[in-house]
């Protein structure tokens, strides 16, 4: 598989001077010698736990004796009346956490980001730079624990028990966690709007451009290819989300699963609830699952989608 | 070339070892072998795995330097994980064949599954047993009767009150239901104070603080929950929706936005004394009798004026020796040593709100837990409802019955569909109930 995302900036021509000029046999040894010890660490503490999970799902082990049953726990997974209505759910409630997460942390990481660049804040800008960002750096069972406070309807600020009604617990457990990790997006676009030239803002300047025009015709357009990068990074990361919701609502997060992830469904699954017996089997095929989501989507990104992504030579 | 070989051999071995290593064995873990004899003057060190992370200095300063002082060929060490995640990391250590020497067992369908898997000593016929009744030893049992944990503690579940507020509103303690629906609504309409310190959010404490307390003496404690778990009476029957019936009459009493009050914030309203009544286990004990509070307890209601009172009485902890100890022989004796009186006195005065199994009686210091202690005498006990066997399979019967009782508060589910939906999950994988 091709994951070694496109050819160095300056242009197609490098790539192959490059790769002609390193892949000749003396240079090839020395490349294998260099990138084997990164490769032993990827292949025993990531290749290789995934691959057993895999191997994992496909066996029974609950009998006492490992038995190769097929596909028989997905099957299970999906068609047990219990488990798949607790895994739609799952899944239903992780497409929302992550719509959340693009739709109001990415915006907001542009709109941080460009007023961050904007030039109003003069010598201001990297105290609210470290402050905007600050919160990425907390514990999420500190972030939990605070925000709980604030939203308590008995000591807090708001009446409504935000948190214990079915409708609004997990867009506010989305909330919270875009209010931590917002600096990410931002921190990327920042990044992004620092490398647009002085000379092409001049230039728009001088013909006439407004804040608000130069912003979007000729800023935006200069930093869009991030934002794919950041769906994607997106994607992963609250598909792989787990830590905010244990630390507010354990494993088995309520009201009536209302804040249940894929996350918690496999720590529940795999390593078992105070009710709930853990089911080594169900777990692992659980995780593939996860997996396999976020698989089949970061390669058709890659695959489809970012090579398309134009970026302007300038 | 030599980098490249080695590399290419370290590849190699790592992979090997870690195949091996996750392999899918369920095969239980029997490494360790007989105890290694200790050389004289050396002193064996035994750790004790356990979940209470806020006794690690309970342990350290008390109970162990008195065991070490009458064993001093002994060291314990005491090492807790966190509640939550305590049954994950015994497997994952005992699975990985290291792991404590003294393991703190779960009691009923969890520790079922560890003494399965072989994690376990078997206890049988050692002469600790015999200061426990048999009701005490049947949680960690396996089907045959055979023993593998000595038990330590249980833990009740009660009513704490304010003594003062029942006071200045002029209240008596309820001993019947409707009594108790009288006081809750006196309290209401003084406006003063809010009747039930409960809230919804952890719905764990809804089924063991609420439904699994006042429930009993509708089920007739020990009679409904054997028929449950033998399969001759179902969730559905009139005995148990009447208990449901019972849990949904507090809902008027609750505090405001309680769905999302959490346990803490339960203790902290009744502490504050913003209210007047917190259902709630003898664990509390300590978190709730804060100075300038004048607490009280009281047991469930009973159905009629004068009925059978019963009492929850749950087998929280005991300790058992695990199969892949090096260290049996000390591990022995130290789980032997916390069947006497001396070391049960220490444990359940130092830890108020746990009360000893043994047969022989144990004084409390602390006059909360010898309230409590007292609420045993004449009462019929039984321990919560779902947790033996009847949780052991998908949909867990434990799981569900906090989540329909949460849906009850919240979104005003009825007795009928409640009962309904549990005995649909019990029926779906549990076979005497088939």
């Amino acid at each position: 598989m091709r994951t070694v995302p496109g050819p160095p900036p300056s242009g197609p021509g490098t790539l192959l001077r490059f790769e002609r000029h390193v892949l000749n046999r003396a240079h090839y040894r020395y490349f294998l010698a260099f990138t084997l010890p990164a490769l032993v660490v990827y292949v025993v503490f990531a290749a290789l736990p995934l691959v057993n999970s895999i191997w994992y799902s496909l066996y029974d082990t609950d009998s006492g004796v490992a038995r190769f049953v097929g596909l028989e726990n997905y099957v299970y997974l999906f068609t047990n009346p219990t488990t798949s209505e607790r895994f739609w759910n799952a899944l239903t409630n992780n497409l929302e956490f992550f719509a959340i997460h693009l739709l109001v942390e990415v915006p907001l990481g542009l709109l941080l980001a460009a007023l961050l660049t904007s030039g109003r804040l003069r010598r201001s800008t990297g105290l609210y730079r470290t402050l905007l960002f600050i919160p990425t750096t907390l514990s999420v069972v500190i972030v939990g624990f605070v925000w709980r406070l604030i939203i308590n309807p008995l000591w807090g600020l708001v009446d409504f028990p935000l948190l214990g009604d079915e409708r609004t617990a997990l867009p506010t457990i989305s909330l919270m966690s875009v209010w931590q990790y917002v600096g990410i997006p931002m921190i990327f676009l920042y990044a992004a709007l620092l490398a647009v030239p002085n000379d092409v803002l001049e230039a728009a300047r001088v013909e006439g451009s407004g804040a608000w025009s130069t912003f979007w015709r000729v800023k935006f357009p200069l930093i869009a290819p991030q934002f794919g990068l950041i769906a994607i990074l997106t994607y992963i990361w609250t598909f792989n989300g787990f830590d905010l919701v244990f630390a507010l609502n354990g494993s088995a997060p309520g009201p009536n699963y209302s804040t249940d992830i894929l996350g918690t469904l496999f720590y529940r699954t795999f390593f078992g609830s105070s009710g709930q017996l853990s089911d080594l089997d169900l777990g692992a095929t659980v995780a593939s699952v996860i997996f396999l989501i976020i698989l089949i989507v970061t390669a058709a990104y890659f695959g489809l989608l970012h090579r398309r992504l134009r970026s302007y030579e300038l | 070339m030599h980098a490249i070989r080695a590399s290419v051999a370290l590849v190699a071995a790592a992979a090997a070892v870690l195949t091996a290593a996750c392999a899918p064995s369920a095969t239980p873990v029997t490494t360790g072998g007989s105890a290694a004899p200790a050389a004289a003057g050396e002193k064996t060190v035994l750790t004790l795995g356990s979940w209470r992370t806020e006794d690690l200095a309970m342990w350290e300063d008390e109970i162990l330097p008195a065991f070490e002082k009458s064993h001093p060929n002994i060291s314990v060490k005491f090492a807790a994980t966190n509640t939550n995640e305590y049954n994950a990391a015994i497997q994952s250590q005992v699975d990985g064949g290291t792991g404590p020497d003294l393991i703190t067992c779960r009691p009923y369908d969890v520790n079922r599954s560890w003494i399965k898997k072989g994690y376990f000593e078997k206890l049988d016929g050692k002469p600790m047993l015999d200061s426990f009744e048999p009701l005490a030893l049947d949680p960690w049992s396996d089907d045959a009767g055979s023993r593998y944990c000595l038990p330590t503690a249980a833990v009740l579940a009660g009513f704490y009150y304010n003594k003062d507020i029942f006071a200045e509103l002029g209240l008596q303690v309820p001993t019947t239901q409707d009594e108790f629906l009288a006081v809750l609504k006196k309290i209401k309409d003084n406006g003063k104070y809010t009747p039930l310190a409960v809230g919804s959010s952890e719905s764990w404490q809804l089924a063991y603080n609420g439904l699994y307390s006042i429930g009993p003496v509708y089920w007739k404690g020990e009679e409904g929950r054997q028929g449950l778990i033998k399969g001759t009476k179902k969730v559905t029957d009139p005995d148990f929706q009447k208990a449901f019936d019972a849990f949904a009459a507090w809902k008027p009493y609750l505090p405001k936005g309680f769905e999302s009050l959490k346990y803490p914030d339960m203790t902290q309203l009744f502490t504050l004394g913003k209210a007047a009544i917190l259902p709630d286990g003898s664990w509390n004990i300590n978190q709730v009798a804060v100075d300038g509070l004048n607490v009280g307890v009281f047991g469930p209601p009973t159905d009629v004026p004068g009925g059978d009172r019963y009492l929850q009485e749950m087998p929280d902890m005991a300790i058992g020796i695990s199969a892949a100890s090096k260290n049996k022989a000390a591990a022995e004796e130290f789980l032997a040593w916390t069947a006497t009186p001396e070391f049960l006195e220490l444990y359940v005065n130092k830890l108020p709100g746990f009360f000893s199994m043994a047969k022989q009686p144990v004084t409390y210091t602390n006059a909360l837990a010898q309230s409590f202690a007292d609420l045993k005498n004449g009462a019929k006990l039984t321990p919560r409802l779902g947790l033996d066997r009847l949780s052991a399979g998908t949909p867990p019967f434990d799981d569900e019955v906090w989540r329909v009782l949460q849906l009850m508060l919240n979104e005003d589910l009825s007795t009928q569909k409640a009962t309904e939906e549990l005995q649909k999950g019990l029926a779906s994988w549990y076979t005497p109930q088939q």
